[in-house]
């Protein structure tokens, strides 16, 4: 072997500092918050009017032309009244998929499930 | 010597991966209408920035307005002429309308004549019945009640395409018979989907309220997944679809529907018993024009399977039908498509 190239412990100290930065990072991005945490947005024409965590349960109305009232359970999200016509919205039932929505036209309201959906869009 | 030139090219490899993760790449944006077709609207893309998507969105929602206005036949026009004039101007003089229209009607009386019927936009004397029903259920459901059988027979006498005179060359439309109406609910949303996707550019996906029309690919080259609904459950899907430059559109009992002592109707009438169509649970048609995919849906959706897989057939298009209780039919090219 030729002499430059032989093993030193100069070169183990390096290795280990290198391991060490690495499980550094690696902590690092462990530690950091996760903003993939799904959240039940709430949009009306279009805008987004309110953002809940889906861990959370709770209930609450929007108003509008009509009023939906939201409820988040055991991490599910579903409209469980409105008085819009034909109340499309709550015959949805309940979603807990990222990307997943509830959609009310008569009050332009989308309940929507933060994330990366299963699908791009639904054929119905 | 040696191993300078490995740290160098290590270095390199490390400064080029670097600069991979931050190169500028097509983002996803997408925006909701609901103010056209009396649906949810969303066009979704990939753009290099929110505002070259906001260009591209803007054309869109500009066509899709004149298109919906052109083709209601609810409200009148603000200016110029649509079709709830020409249902105005039944029994008179022929109109002069806009090039659209004339369009529409022609592709409409195609498909009348390829769907022996099942697909006609002259039965808007019968649909109009249900159309008020079921407006009147929503309103007061306790008060509910069904077209009346009487009226329904009736009004199935001012239907056909014998009473529509399409005159090309001079840009006019005339009904014959003043109750005769025109419906063009069936179609419609599909022919505009397909007119405004053609001019978007790869990498869209733009869905007329559920009537969903992929454009090329995502960036990277991976297929759209658009999925079908579960007739049972909204929030639930049967199948994931791959999609790439196709039209995905379904037909089911699910949609526009109101209820009489626990019984829905939907919005699909079969013009032999001139109720709903109750033979399947929804059919799902894949076609690469949107237009013939939605006109198609219906069709199938009043056919039995052998005559509605032979019409698929003809038009080159795969189809899934879900009868009621689940059993599933395919043509044999839907699998291809399937994700799941």
């Amino acid at each position: 072997m030729r002499d430059d190239l032989r093993f030193r412990p100069g070169d183990a100290i390096a290795a280990i500092a290198v391991l060490a930065l690495a499980g550094l990072l690696l902590l690092v991005w462990l530690w950091l918050p996760r903003d993939r945490q799904t959240t039940v947005q709430i949009y009306q024409n279009g805008v987004l009017i309110r953002e809940l965590p889906l861990d959370t349960d709770t209930s609450f109305t929007v108003g509008g032309t009509y009023e939906n009232t939201i409820s988040i359970e055991n991490g599910t999200v579903s409209v469980t009244r409105a008085t819009c016509p034909g109340e499309d919205c709550v015959h949805t039932g309940k979603v807990s998929h990222a990307g997943q929505s509830i959609l009310c036209l008569p009050n332009r309201l989308e309940v929507r499930l933060s994330g990366t959906p299963e699908v791009d869009e639904i054929a119905r | 010597m040696n191993r300078n030139v490995i740290l160098f090219l290590l270095c390199t490899a490390l400064l080029f991966a670097c600069f991979g993760c931050n190169l500028p790449r097509n983002q996803r944006f997408e925006r909701i209408y609901y103010d056209v077709f009396d649906t949810v609207t969303k066009l979704s893309g990939y753009a290099e920035s929110e505002s070259a998507f906001g260009e591209q969105a803007d054309k869109v929602y500009a066509q899709l307005h004149a298109y919906h206005v052109l083709f209601d036949i609810y409200h009148d026009a603000p200016s110029g002429t649509n079709l709830k004039a020409i249902n105005d101007a039944a029994g008179g003089d022929p109109i002069a309308v806009d090039p659209q229209i004339i369009d529409l009607l022609l592709f409409a009386k195609e498909v009348d004549e390829q769907t022996n019927h099942r697909v006609n936009v002259t039965l808007g004397a019968v649909t109009k019945l249900w159309h008020d029903a079921r407006e009147a259920a929503l309103a007061d459901p306790e008060h509910a009640v069904l077209p009346d059988a009487q009226l329904l027979r009736e009004a199935a006498r001012h239907t056909g395409f014998d009473k529509l005179e399409l005159d090309e060359s001079a840009g006019t439309v005339r009904l014959t018979d003043p109750l005769a109406r025109l419906d063009v609910g069936a179609i419609a949303k599909g022919y505009v989907a397909q007119k405004v996707s053609e001019q978007l550019p790869d990498g869209y996906l733009l869905s007329l309220g559920g009537n969903v029309v992929a454009k090329g690919t995502k960036p990277g080259g991976s297929a759209w997944t658009i999925g079908i609904q579960n007739p049972d459950e909204p929030s639930a899907l049967l199948h994931t679809i791959r999609a790439e430059n196709l039209a995905i559109v379904t037909s089911g009992d699910y949609q526009r529907v109101f209820t009489i002592n626990g019984i829905s109707y939907h919005h699909i009438i079969d013009p032999d018993t001139l109720t709903p169509a109750m033979r399947w649970r929804a059919v799902t048609v894949l076609c690469e024009d949107s237009a013939v995919a939605d006109m198609l849906s219906t069709a199938l959706f009043l056919m039995d399977y052998e005559t509605g897989s032979s019409l698929a057939k003809r038009y080159g298009a795969d189809a899934l039908w879900i009868a009621p209780g689940g059993t599933e039919y395919r043509t044999d090219g839907f699998g291809a498509y399937q994700k799941n």
